[in-house]
């Protein structure tokens, strides 16, 4: 049995990307901008260090909080504004801040004040004021406009949580199995609705990648993200995806670690847009992390566990070429417990602008998807051009 | 009991081996307990390197390294001879070589053992305790914490695990501490200073939890504890043991959770722990993680409590604990609450069709396109224990083409499988897919693939 016949039998009642008839109808409905809008949600993973990839030179204070560290980037900064620079190993995004693509914003925090990367982690991913690891913010605003999304990711990651328009895709170097093994799964797992519902969403996109995505490859950041492009691109179907990259928690030798994991996300987002082609002017990318990490460098060459961070908010359309979010200080009154950076605008204010501009939510619906506390102070600017 | 014995090999062990069903059969949970009279409680093969002999190993690569350097500096040798460049390749491989001996022998023992719940319970306090492989040293060493800290104490006290675990070579290097020097001590006077990476873990993982009621002043309080626990210098001394240096101890009496403790070199932060082995927050925390590990994502909180009270009352013996959870009734729950993870699918799978030789690459290769590469979770907290994180569409898919892959392979006789490890319990649906299967080989498949197998 050819595998597209086969998802049609056994996908009378589809949860996602429903089979070839609603893929027609998408590839008719291509050209038109009504649905092509995209979001791509990007989560560094353990704590990236702002101070260390935004560098604000205007700082008195950095050479005595963080005397190596500085010193190590300090000659080969990558101007931005208002005395800001970008730390050498972003080359890609500093010509997206250039060509106004990209908008870096500094000193935001998720509203999550402990340190703990796991729960930092779902915190960002959940955007309540109390953790719910079965809710995430953007499986919140999936529903409000009925949109669809792919997580990069073996299984849902929290942020993704609690919609059923969600699926996963993540590439592997194995071989596919017959059609007929596929053909009797789908009878054996009849009455197992979690199973059955897996089967059919695998098959799904597996026969979406299929074409999309020519080689398997490892799973290394960069064949993520052009993995992802061409799913987005080729999907009219899918709104949405979420991508997850680990390595920030740079408690020693910052410098050259930084410098590599820097590098990946650079090389990485370059390639998502040179993959995305036509399709980078309809899409948003925001890039986040759980919390920043202490002012002050520590014994080691690296920095511990603080609190705010940097974002990055970045696509064909935004309005860039500017730092945006206002500047706390560095001096140790301004630090935010004497010791990390302060965070001066919510995180979840500049997504709900996202989302709200790029998908046309509406405030009862922004309000809906995040607690007020969080988005009550709106960020004045519009982000989309 | 048949299904009784299904539940005690497969929740409890790592899924039955031919005949261990039947074993298993007569009484489930006396079964089970014997298991952890053994004695030790799970062994290794005792050829493989200590941390120490890896040590050495390491040495000789980092000193031949630092040789090629010198020669090229001296403009020498401004093209390395093809013998060194031989003896340096072979040097290079070694981290790679030694990581996958010995987390490949942890596999393979777990799959041959008469004992899995043992094993169960190494790979569950190894992940509590998790260190991820990454750069040469840590690559190499990462194997060696279970083997070293975690094994002989796996059965015993919970204080004493965590003595060994917090001085372990592994576990210093991989969190930060070797280096971390208190700020007014000697060393830190010379500009060494503070790393509080162990110390947060500590906190957050190994013993009270994220809610366990610490504060930042706390952490950094335990880091000065623990400053100067650090490891030998491996390539002076061929040993990367435990190593206190007293001059780069903080000064002082410290407080967490207001608790005194006064300074008495090493013993301020043995006493930190000990403590912290018997915080009531720690029983809670870990007792959960185990019922949640064993029983279902939300474990029923009266099994928990009965858990807690016997940590308390034991003072953290881990195998009374264990003999609490086995004995109650929660336990015993006719209906699969776990999806496997992947360790568990390819281990159970392994046992199951009673597999005699097995090479490393093959079961390495097999968690790493499953998405659970031993000592590889990248964070601390080590890999997920909720099967939401292991039941995704994409992991489905995976499961299945590994599945198929290795029933083409070996073709193994389902039904004789499907007797020994899942034996009556499963449903006709699933028994007459895998009797009526078109092949042998898509039979295998659709076992492994079953609802039954993917649970437990």
């Amino acid at each position: 049995m050819k595998r597209r016949h086969f998802i049609k039998t056994i996908g009378a009642s589809l949860v996602l990307f429903q089979g070839t008839a609603l893929a027609s109808k998408a590839k008719a409905l291509k050209g038109s901008q009504a649905n092509t809008k995209k979001i791509v949600w990007v989560v560094l993973r353990g704590g990236l260090d702002s101070l260390h990839t935004i560098v604000p030179t205007f700082e008195a204070d950095l050479v005595k909080l963080r005397p190596s560290l500085y010193k190590s980037v300090k000659d080969k900064l990558l101007p931005l504004d208002n005395g800001f620079a970008f730390n050498p190993a972003l080359k890609h995004l500093h010509t997206w801040y250039k060509n106004k693509e990209l908008i870096p914003v500094v000193a935001v925090g998720s509203g999550y004040k402990r340190r703990s990367h796991f729960d930092g982690q779902d915190f960002l991913e959940s955007g309540l004021t109390k953790i719910n690891e079965d809710s995430g913010w953007l499986a919140r605003a999936l529903k409000h406009k009925n949109k669809k999304a792919l997580a990069v990711s073996r299984s849902t990651p929290v942020s993704l949580r609690g919609s059923d328009n969600t699926s996963t895709w993540y590439p592997s170097s194995l071989k596919d199995a017959d059609d007929d093994v596929y053909a009797a799964l789908g009878k054996l797992y009849a009455e197992d609705a979690l199973l059955s519902s897996r089967l059919k969403e695998g098959l799904n996109i597996q026969d979406m990648a299929g074409s999309a995505v020519s080689e398997k490859r490892k799973g290394k950041f960069i064949d993520l993200t052009k993995a992802c492009a061409q799913l987005l691109k080729n999907n009219n179907t899918i709104d949405c995806a979420m991508l997850e990259l680990g390595g920030w928690d740079t408690h020693n030798n910052q410098d050259v670690r930084l410098k590599k994991q820097l590098t990946e996300l650079d090389n990485g987002l370059e390639s998502l847009k040179e993959g995305l082609g036509e399709t980078w002017k309809d899409t948003i990318v925001i890039v986040a992390t759980e919390f920043g990490r202490t002012a002050k460098e520590n014994g080691t060459g690296g920095t511990d566990h603080g609190t705010a961070s940097n974002m990055f908010i970045a696509g064909g359309s935004v309005k860039g070429g500017k730092v945006l979010g206002d500047w706390p200080g560095l001096s140790e009154s301004q630090l935010f417990e004497q010791r990390d950076l302060m965070p001066t605008s919510n995180s979840f204010s500049w997504i709900a602008s996202v989302l709200g501009e790029q998908w046309g939510l509406s405030a009862d619906q922004l309000n809906d998807v995040f607690p007020a506390e969080f988005i009550k102070r709106k960020p004045t600017i519009k982000i989309v051009v | 009991m048949s299904i009784q014995a299904v539940i005690a090999t497969n929740r409890f062990g790592l899924g039955a081996k031919p005949n261990e069903h039947k074993q298993a059969k007569k009484a489930p949970k006396a079964w089970l307990i014997n298991q952890l009279n053994a004695t030790p409680a799970v062994y290794f093969d005792d050829d493989l390197p200590t941390s120490d002999e890896i040590a050495e190993q390491l040495a000789k690569l980092r000193l031949f390294k630092k040789s090629l350097n010198k020669k090229n500096a001296n403009g020498s040798a401004s093209l390395v001879s093809k013998a060194d460049q031989d003896k340096l390749k072979k040097l290079q491989k070694y981290p790679r070589n030694v990581y996958q001996s010995l987390s490949s022998d942890t596999l393979i023992q777990a799959i041959q053992s008469n004992n899995s719940l043992n094993w169960r319970l190494l790979d569950f306090f190894s992940n509590h305790f998790s260190v991820t492989a990454q750069g040469q040293i840590m690559t190499a060493l990462a194997p060696t914490l279970e083997r070293e800290a975690i094994a002989p104490h796996l059965l015993g006290s919970f204080e004493e695990m965590l003595l060994a675990v917090t001085k372990h070579p592994a576990m210093l290097i991989y969190l930060n501490n070797e280096k971390s020097f208190g700020p007014a001590s000697k060393l830190g006077k010379k500009g060494k200073g503070l790393n509080e990476n162990l110390a947060r873990e500590i906190l957050e993982l190994h013993t009270l939890g994220v809610n366990g009621g610490y504060s930042q002043q706390d952490v950094t309080e335990l880091a000065k504890g623990i400053t100067g626990w650090s490891v030998a210098n491996f390539t002076k001394e061929k040993s990367i043991a435990f190593t206190y240096i007293g001059k780069g101890h903080e000064p002082n009496t410290r407080k967490i959770l207001g608790t005194m403790f006064k300074n008495d070199g090493i013993k301020q932060g043995e006493n930190m722990l000990k403590f912290l082995a018997h915080h009531p927050a720690t029983a809670e925390h870990i007792c959960f993680k185990l019922a949640r590990h064993f029983i279902a994502d939300e474990p029923p909180k009266s099994l928990v409590e009965k858990m807690v009270k016997r940590w308390k009352l034991s003072k953290g013996k881990i195998k009374d604990v264990v003999i609490e959870m086995i004995n109650a009734d929660e336990s015993w729950s006719e209906t699969s609450l776990k999806f496997k993870s992947p360790r568990e699918f390819v281990v159970s799978t392994f046992r199951g069709v009673g597999q005699k030789s097995l090479k490393p690459k093959q079961v390495l290769n097999a968690l790493t396109v499953l998405g659970q590469k031993p000592f590889n979770a990248g964070s601390p907290a080590g890999y997920s224990d909720y099967q939401q994180d292991w039941n995704g569409a994409s992991a489905i898919m995976s499961r299945i083409e590994l599945s198929a892959q290795y029933a083409a392979r070996r073709k193994p006789n389902a039904e004789k499988v499907l007797m020994n490890t899942l034996s009556d319990s499963v449903s006709e649906l699933t028994y007459n897919s895998v009797i009526r299967a078109e092949s042998r080989q898509q039979a295998f498949t659709l076992l492994l693939m079953s609802p039954e197998f993917q649970r437990r």
